[in-house]
């Protein structure tokens, strides 16, 4: 490597490295005791991370996190994979303008629907339930119009073929289009599933049952009621704040390119 | 018979799901916002445009209006700004160019909730980050989340900080898609650096641009999860948003009518704007295909 690009590549790194201060930052704090800490030097500890999950809850919130977010992922991308093949492969009176009805979801403000919802779901009592926490967030009109979009891509010829062969709509979908888009759906489970994870203001209303919180919800609470005696219990906060990002963080890293992929395609043809 | 309605079936969830999640409740929102009604009781009585007028005429709305204004005035164009100026220089395949990508876009995909409460802590007064640091050029130590105008401040870098790795994604496939022969014309014809990104680039680049505008304004009028861990909408209404005055009035005062009645309000705002990004989405492809 030539020495100027060698510089570049360093500076490159030092700017990501100053970017992301905050929370390496925050990921060193959560290894430090409390007392290290306000007094400014460095013990390290695991402790604050067994406080969160023991004392505070956060395994039950992980779990409740990965439950909801694995079942809206899972259901979220079966309900729009059928509707993209319908859409993609069959010519249906009414076709245009259920894709259009789908589609228009996108730019539909998601606040309208919280007030309404919340009253939904009163009314089926089923606030303070997974099911409350998961039945709104199923329909991904992003999703069903990115796959379909893919599924066009696709030959017409090949279940044509499995057509002739006496194979069932279901079974081409299952075992010829799902295969062929893997990639775009493993794309929209990621996107779904983080979406999902990290969601905030729907949990916030469903929920007020703490066995119930997500992690996001388990984090805002742990933050707002100060565990510390007055001030903040911050390595202690930062151990439950890493809790909820490090999942998200770790599979980042491995599938990065199938995230952009998802992400800039609605922007960027 | 059946094969026709396959598709139906197909769809139905979908259907199903959108209807009852998304546009019954955008009725049930109009519907609720020309009623008076607390939850809890039993009568609704009809009160026609009474709950907007209670919206248009308090001073907590117009309040938020201009917060949620502000903030998306001065967040907008700074996410734009310095994505596009990244952007530019992480458009090429390098190894270091595509570390700081991830850097970047990490953020994106982080916790809203982690990033607030980690960005809590940068600007909490005693032992935060950016009181270490102004203390250790010699400056004294500033209330961030205790001052209204700093409040809204530090949301607004919190924001970009988080976003902008989304906008810096979109630049580059924007730029990437830029024929290389217009530069390779530009350089043979002597132009300097700035003068092909203000001549070529900018210019190539002004549909993403708009896009992104119009989605990053959206969003921004949407915020609402930065500032409900950070600030909760103090000081002083400091920094209380359109979506935090929503959730204020319909789930802690539980004003159902004024709650729709605002909610309304914002969703006709948004659909606008959407249906202008859509415009802009359909000519953009038409102009990449």
């Amino acid at each position: 490597m030539l020495p100027r690009q060698r510089l570049l590549t360093f500076i490159a790194l030092a700017c990501g490295v100053l970017f992301l201060l905050p929370v390496l930052w925050s990921i060193w704090m959560s290894f430090q005791t409390a007392n290290a800490y306000y007094t400014g030097g460095f013990e390290f500890t695991f402790d604050n991370y067994a406080r969160a999950i023991g004392q505070y809850n956060f395994a039950q919130y992980l779990l409740n996190s990965i439950i909801v977010s694995g079942l809206v992922t899972l259901v979220g991308l079966i309900v729009a994979t059928m509707a993209a093949f319908a859409f993609a492969r069959f010519s249906f009176p009414g076709n245009d303008l259920l894709f259009g009805l789908t589609v228009a979801t996108l730019m539909i403000p998601s606040h309208i629907s919280l007030i309404p919802n919340y009253l939904t779901l009163a009314n089926a009592g089923l606030l303070d339930t997974y099911a409350g926490l998961i039945l709104p967030a199923i329909s991904n009109g992003f999703a069903a119009f990115f796959l379909r979009q893919y599924m066009r891509g696709i030959p017409k010829a090949l279940d044509e073929a499995a057509y002739m062969d006496g194979a069932r709509p279901l079974q081409v979908l299952w075992r010829v289009i799902v295969p062929i888009s893997k990639p775009a759906i493993m794309s929209m489970g990621l996107y779904i599933f983080i979406t999902e994870w990290n969601s905030y203001i729907w949990p916030l209303v469903a929920v007020s049952e703490q066995d119930l919180y997500t992690l996001q919800l388990g984090l805002s609470r742990l933050y707002r009621i100060n565990p510390g005696e007055g001030a903040i219990d911050w390595p202690l906060v930062m151990a439950a704040s890493a809790i909820s990002m490090l999942p998200v963080i770790v599979g980042f890293v491995i599938v990065e390119k199938h995230l952009v992929r998802g992400m800039t395609s609605g922007a960027v043809k | 018979m059946l094969r026709k309605l396959t598709p139906y079936l197909l769809v139905a969830p979908m259907i199903g799901f959108i209807a009852v999640f998304t546009y019954i409740p955008i009725l049930t929102s109009l519907d609720l916002s020309f009623h008076d009604w607390d939850f809890l009781s039993s009568h609704r009585p009809f009160v026609g445009f009474k709950n907007y007028e209670l919206i248009l005429n308090s001073h907590e709305f117009w309040n938020a209006l201009r917060v949620t204004a502000i903030f998306t005035a001065i967040s907008v164009p700074l996410r734009l700004a310095l994505a596009l100026i990244i952007a530019s220089f992480l458009v090429r395949e390098t190894a270091a160019a595509r570390i700081l990508r991830g850097a970047f876009f990490l953020p994106a995909v982080t916790s809203t909730v982690s990033i607030a409460v980690v960005f809590s802590w940068v600007f909490s007064t005693d032992y935060g980050m950016a009181n270490n640091l102004l203390q250790s050029v010699g400056l004294a130590k500033v209330q961030w989340l205790q001052t209204p105008w700093l409040a809204l401040a530090a949301l607004i870098v919190v924001n970009t900080w988080k976003q902008l790795g989304y906008d810096i994604i979109i630049y580059i496939a924007a730029l990437q898609a830029v024929p290389s022969e217009l530069y390779d014309a530009a350089a043979v014809d002597g132009g300097k650096k700035l003068h092909v990104f203000r001549r070529v680039t900018f210019p190539l680049v002004m549909p993403t641009t708009y896009f992104l505008l119009v989605v990053s304004v959206i969003e921004a009028f949407q915020i609402f999860t930065i500032v409900d861990v950070m600030t909760n909408g103090g000081p002083a209404g400091g920094t209380t948003m359109l979506v935090t005055l929503l959730y204020r009035i319909g789930f802690n005062l539980f004003d159902i009518g004024q709650g729709s009645a605002l909610a309304v309000m914002l969703f006709v705002l948004l659909v606008i704007l959407a249906f202008v990004k859509s415009k802009i989405l359909g000519q953009k492809v038409h102009y990449a295909s």
